[in-house]
């Protein structure tokens, strides 16, 4: 419970430093807004991998297929950290590059999670009567 | 990994943005590009290990080869 007080300190100690910085040199204005971003998410990794820990251990108890799993993971892994980049960019006054990293992770996932399409339409077509 | 990094990167900033301010007043001012050079490839090289901790610290996490 204690860690939100962190990144709130963390997340104004942040905009203070960047806003005393954009005047002098915006360049490192932008970097000290991509490091307290990088050390909130830091924490908050710290914070999910209890939880990531949980999900693993209720899926190992109901026998759900270990990687079907590893590709849930690796999806919300990238969505993190494309979502991470695209706000990185758009601090940088580029936002159009962001939303171009946004749809490139979108199509990432995709073709991650066609083995799992795949594998409901076999089963769909077990299922048909032939 | 905390707050220290980031007075640190707004220090060499301003430090940087002082020095190149001098050494315009004096009248060298490729030295003044060349310190301001420094100090931001300084600066990226940090940001550039932090996102580096940061990337493999989810890499491990959410199960990436």
């Amino acid at each position: 419970m204690e860690i939100i007080f962190k990144i709130i300190g963390v997340g104004l100690v942040t905009c203070i430093a960047a806003m005393m910085l954009k005047p002098v040199r915006s360049d490192f204005a932008m970097l000290v807004t991509v490091v307290g971003g990088v050390i909130i998410l830091v924490m908050i990794l710290s914070q999910l991998s209890s939880a990531i820990n949980m999900i693993k251990l209720v899926a190992s108890k109901t026998g759900v297929n270990s990687s079907l799993l590893s590709i849930i993971f690796k999806i919300i892994g990238i969505g993190y950290l494309t979502e991470f980049s695209a706000s990185m960019c758009a601090d940088a006054g580029s936002a159009g590059l962001g939303d171009k990293v946004l749809l490139g992770g979108k199509i990432v996932i995709l073709v991650m999670s066609l083995p799992i399409v795949t594998n409901i339409l076999s089963i769909v077509m077990e299922l048909l009567p032939t | 990994m905390g707050v220290e990094i980031i007075f640190k990167i707004a220090a060499i900033g301003l430090l940087t943005a002082v020095v190149s301010q001098v050494l315009k007043q004096t009248g060298k001012e490729e030295i003044g590009t060349f310190a301001t050079l420094a100090g931001l490839i300084i600066v990226i090289v940090m940001v550039m290990s932090l996102i580096g901790d940061l990337f493999g610290s989810i890499k491990t996490m959410f199960d990436f080869g």
